[in-house]
């Protein structure tokens, strides 16, 4: 490489590092605008651990919270003291109280332990929100009990609304397809929604043409919506009397509970039957594709009625500012590294400076832009893990040019046979890793797949910045010095004619 | 020959790693892993009210102080304590706490808040109730975690199989399985509070071990293609290799151990689950890298030993086969002379 054209080289390079820093860690208004600009760390999605997100506790018809058995205590009161009919309010003697909830008697016998139908229901729709929450797939989440008949919830920040979800996995009764419109008490069921006839929801879509709900059918279940579909049509069309195309409306119902509606203008005869709704993110259709998953199993369907009123803000389980103080930390150690490097590699050290810093700041880009992605502690470590292989490949390499050179040879042959020798290992521990990690990322659920997504992408960009792009870089910046050979931090030995 | 990659040194690292696996199952077979916050059982006391707390940051100052105050002189230990602020109104101060006699003091501090000449506290429609959770663990995730290393283990010996070879590729499999199994048994054995996050402790130690085994392995390949080692015997051959390559190992450990005591030293200002987190964390890297510098060379070249030896078996000349063929061409020569003769006559 030509000394100005490595100038050149350098100098645009710097330029684009310093600027994707600038953007990656500095948070700014934009001028003459009302705007601010979020660094791009800042828009990573966290985990609970790291970044908080939301709890919720859900009641059981039957069961109150301290609260709101207050409340009725004080609205009875009122009322006795100023002479109402008393049978218009709920007599808080009606309760008992059992650890911090209280227990209608209505779920209780006369010992005050509650029926065994109340507690098979309960353990029913227990198990039925553990599926969902788990089906939904959040880097972490919890679904406890609490005081044994309440169920405390918690999952990190979401791009949908937290109420609706929270609301919607607490759905009861089974999937029908009605044409039914919400308000109606009873339903009329035109095709039940059970395995017999739908193999699973999913989401599907994207920004640009909107989320939909995917519904895949089995055989049975396409001729079954092929018949209701062309049916509705043919009701439609029949009561139509301005002769305007026909269209009716279907709706989708767990329990007594809208999901989604869908118009209808012929017979759909298709094993998947994509539901448009009004979804505004991806997640929100996700949510709903997995109350319908769940009901699929009539082990998960149940009829309890469950009530999340009240949302918290739950703060970052690691403690507070755990993302920042982290970050900090690891800004240091980062600089320590490259400290050592350049004392301990010179030339060598800054090709690995700026190929660490090209690996970095495309992780940052990727984390931070690419949707799905959250860091949690085990991610944190998985990006470190994937920092260190890089950073331990390029020291390798360095030693072998090191050791090459020790040999006699010139210092671009060095060059040459260093990199050759650790080409090899460079290139099998990438592709088991990025093996396993896909691996992992494909079978494994929760903390584990999203851990194993980072680390893939870290696998991958560190193939690319060991591979080519530190050695890019130290071919630039060997076009400078004079003295090649001190540049890295080498010593030729001589050796004495006889 | 070193001594490290000697066949009692193999026997001496199987049974330290035997004794730690089997200590560490009776353990958690007995009490299982010592859970951290994130999956232990706990009681909570939560203070809320209609929105007061979070419209008087001093209000809620106050109360915080009393409750913290009357909670201690109850008896009861407060092991963490938060405040609690809801979407929509109203926020909640809840202290996890341990002891007995919980649901009793519940009436004791609303009585005390009751009392308090604190600011606001009678609009402030106070509630004190007290929680039971109970953990409630998701095996699936653990399941489908444990068949995906699974299947990592079958790919990992596979790759390193061919592309090193059977031997490199038994001795990563028997590492990997074994870092893992004897990171979660450390875990046990010296009761690291541990929750969800051990699934990826394991993971990591995963990814952990095949990258030191091939970091070593790696320079093996290269070493034994050199002339000067191809006459070397085996074990002197694996010992000089992972002599050579300690350095570089031990590079990555140091690098990473920084990372993962500078974060447990954080955990323990900030959360004591980083801590723990990171002190599980750092019995992966302890146990990799002996495993990668000391039990997989002394596997490795006990294997390579053994096919060593069988390779020059195989490549030595067969007198007795030759003898043999001899004697069958003597007689089958004599018996061709026998014949003629016989013809002649």
């Amino acid at each position: 490489m030509g000394k100005k054209k490595s100038v050149a080289l350098i100098v645009v390079i710097t330029i684009v590092l310093v600027a994707l820093i600038f953007i990656s860690v500095a948070t700014f208004a934009i001028p003459s605008t009302v705007k601010i600009f979020n660094s791009l760390l800042s828009t990573v999605d966290l985990g609970t651990d790291l970044g908080g997100g939301y709890y919720t506790v859900y009641y059981p018809d039957g069961v109150i919270s301290q609260d709101e058995y207050e409340m009725i205590r004080v609205q009875y009161e009122e009322a006795k003291n100023e002479g109402e009919d008393l049978n218009a309010y709920d007599n808080p003697e009606d309760y008992t109280k059992y650890k911090g909830v209280y227990l209608s008697d209505e779920i209780t016998d006369e010992d005050g332990k509650v029926t065994e139908s109340f507690q098979a229901e309960f353990d029913s729709a227990f198990q039925a929100l553990q599926k969902r929450f788990e089906q939904k797939g959040f880097v972490d989440y919890s679904v406890k009990l609490q005081d044994d008949y309440t169920v405390l919830v918690q999952i990190p920040y979401t791009n949908e609304s937290a109420s609706d979800l929270f609301d919607q996995f607490a759905y009861s009764g089974s999937l029908i397809f009605s044409d039914t419109a919400e308000g109606t008490a009873s339903k009329n069921v035109l095709l039940e929604g059970d395995s017999r006839y739908v193999k699973k929801a999913s989401a599907a879509g994207n920004a640009e043409s909107g989320y939909a709900v995917a519904v895949h059918f089995t055989k049975e279940g396409q001729s079954k919506f092929a018949e209701i579909t062309g049916e509705l049509v043919e009701n439609a069309s029949s009561s139509s009397t301005d002769g305007s195309a026909a269209t009716a409306q279907l709706y989708l119902y767990v329990g007594s509970e809208l999901l989604m509606s869908v118009q209808v203008d012929s017979a759909w005869d298709s094993d998947v039957v994509y539901i448009s709704g009004s979804f505004e993110t991806r997640e929100s259709a996700e949510t709903i594709a997995c109350v319908i998953n769940s009901t699929l199993d009539e082990n998960n369907v149940f009829d309890l009625k469950l009530d999340a009123s009240q949302i918290y803000r739950l703060s970052p389980t690691m403690g507070e500012n755990a993302a920042t103080i982290l970050a900090i930390a690891i800004g240091v150690l980062i600089l320590a590294m490259i400290v050592y490097s350049l004392v301990r590699y010179k030339g060598m050290g800054l090709a690995h400076v700026y190929g660490f810093l090209t690996y970095a700041l495309i992780f940052i880009l990727c984390i931070s832009l690419i949707g799905g992605v959250y860091i949690n502690m085990e991610g944190l470590m998985a990006i470190v893990l994937s920092a260190a292989i890089m950073v331990s490949l390029n020291w390798y390499a360095f030693k072998n040019i090191r050791e090459e050179f020790a040999t006699g040879k010139t210092l671009t042959a060095a060059i040459k046979a260093g990199y050759k020798r650790s080409l090899a290992l460079t290139i099998d521990l990438h592709l088991v890793l990025l093996l396993a990690s896909v691996v992992l990322m494909l079978i494994s659920t929760g903390t584990v797949h999203f851990m194993a997504f980072v680390f893939l992408m870290g696998t991958v960009i560190s193939a690319a910045c060991t591979l080519a792009v530190t050695r890019f870089y130290f071919y630039m910046f060997l076009a400078q010095p004079k003295n090649k050979i001190a540049f890295c931090n080498f010593k030729r030995e001589e050796t004495e004619d006889e | 020959m070193s001594k490290t990659v000697s066949k009692k040194s193999l026997l001496l690292y199987l049974a330290i790693s035997l004794v730690v696996i089997l200590v560490g199952a009776i353990l958690f077979g007995v009490f299982g892993f010592n859970a951290d916050s994130t999956v232990k059982d706990y009681t909570v006391i939560e203070v809320s009210d209609s929105g007061y707390m979070s419209l008087q940051d001093k209000f809620r100052t106050d109360l915080d102080d009393l409750c913290k105050a009357e909670i201690e002189k109850s008896g009861l230990k407060i092991k963490e304590d938060s405040y609690i602020e809801s979407t929509s109104v109203g926020g909640i101060l809840s202290y996890t706490v341990t002891g007995e006699g919980a649901e009793a003091f519940v009436s004791e501090l609303q009585t005390a808040i009751g009392n308090s000449q604190i600011e606001g506290v009678n609009d402030a429609s106070v509630i004190v109730t007290y929680h039971e959770v109970e953990n409630a663990p998701h095996y699936e995730y653990i399941w489908r975690t444990a068949i995906g290393a699974a299947v990592v283990l079958v790919i990992l010996f596979v790759y390193v199989a061919i592309r090193f070879n059977v031997g490199m590729g038994v001795t990563s499999f028997v590492a990997a399985l074994h870092d893992v199994i004897v990171t979660l048994a450390i875990v046990a054995l010296l009761r690291i509070p541990a929750g969800v996050g051990l699934i990826g402790v394991a993971a990591i130690t995963l990814l952990l071990s095949a990258f030191l085994n091939l970091m070593v392995f790696g320079k093996m390949r290269k070493d034994f293609r050199l002339e000067e080692r191809k006459g070397m015997p085996a074990r002197d051959a694996v010992a000089l290799s992972v002599k050579e390559s300690t350095k570089t190992i031990l590079t990555a450990i140091v690098l990473l151990a920084a990372f993962v005591v500078v974060f447990g030293v954080i955990g323990v200002i900030i959360g004591f689950d980083m801590a723990s987190f990171m002190l599980g964390m750092l019995m992966a890297l302890v146990v990799t890298t002996y495993s990668s510098l000391f039990l997989s060379p002394a596997i490795y070249a006990a294997i390579k030993e053994r096919s060593d030896a069988n390779r020059a078996e195989k490549a030595k000349y067969n007198y007795d086969s030759e003898k043999k063929r001899q004697k069958e061409a003597k007689t089958a020569e004599r018996t061709a002379k026998e014949v003629k003769t016989t013809d002649e006559a």
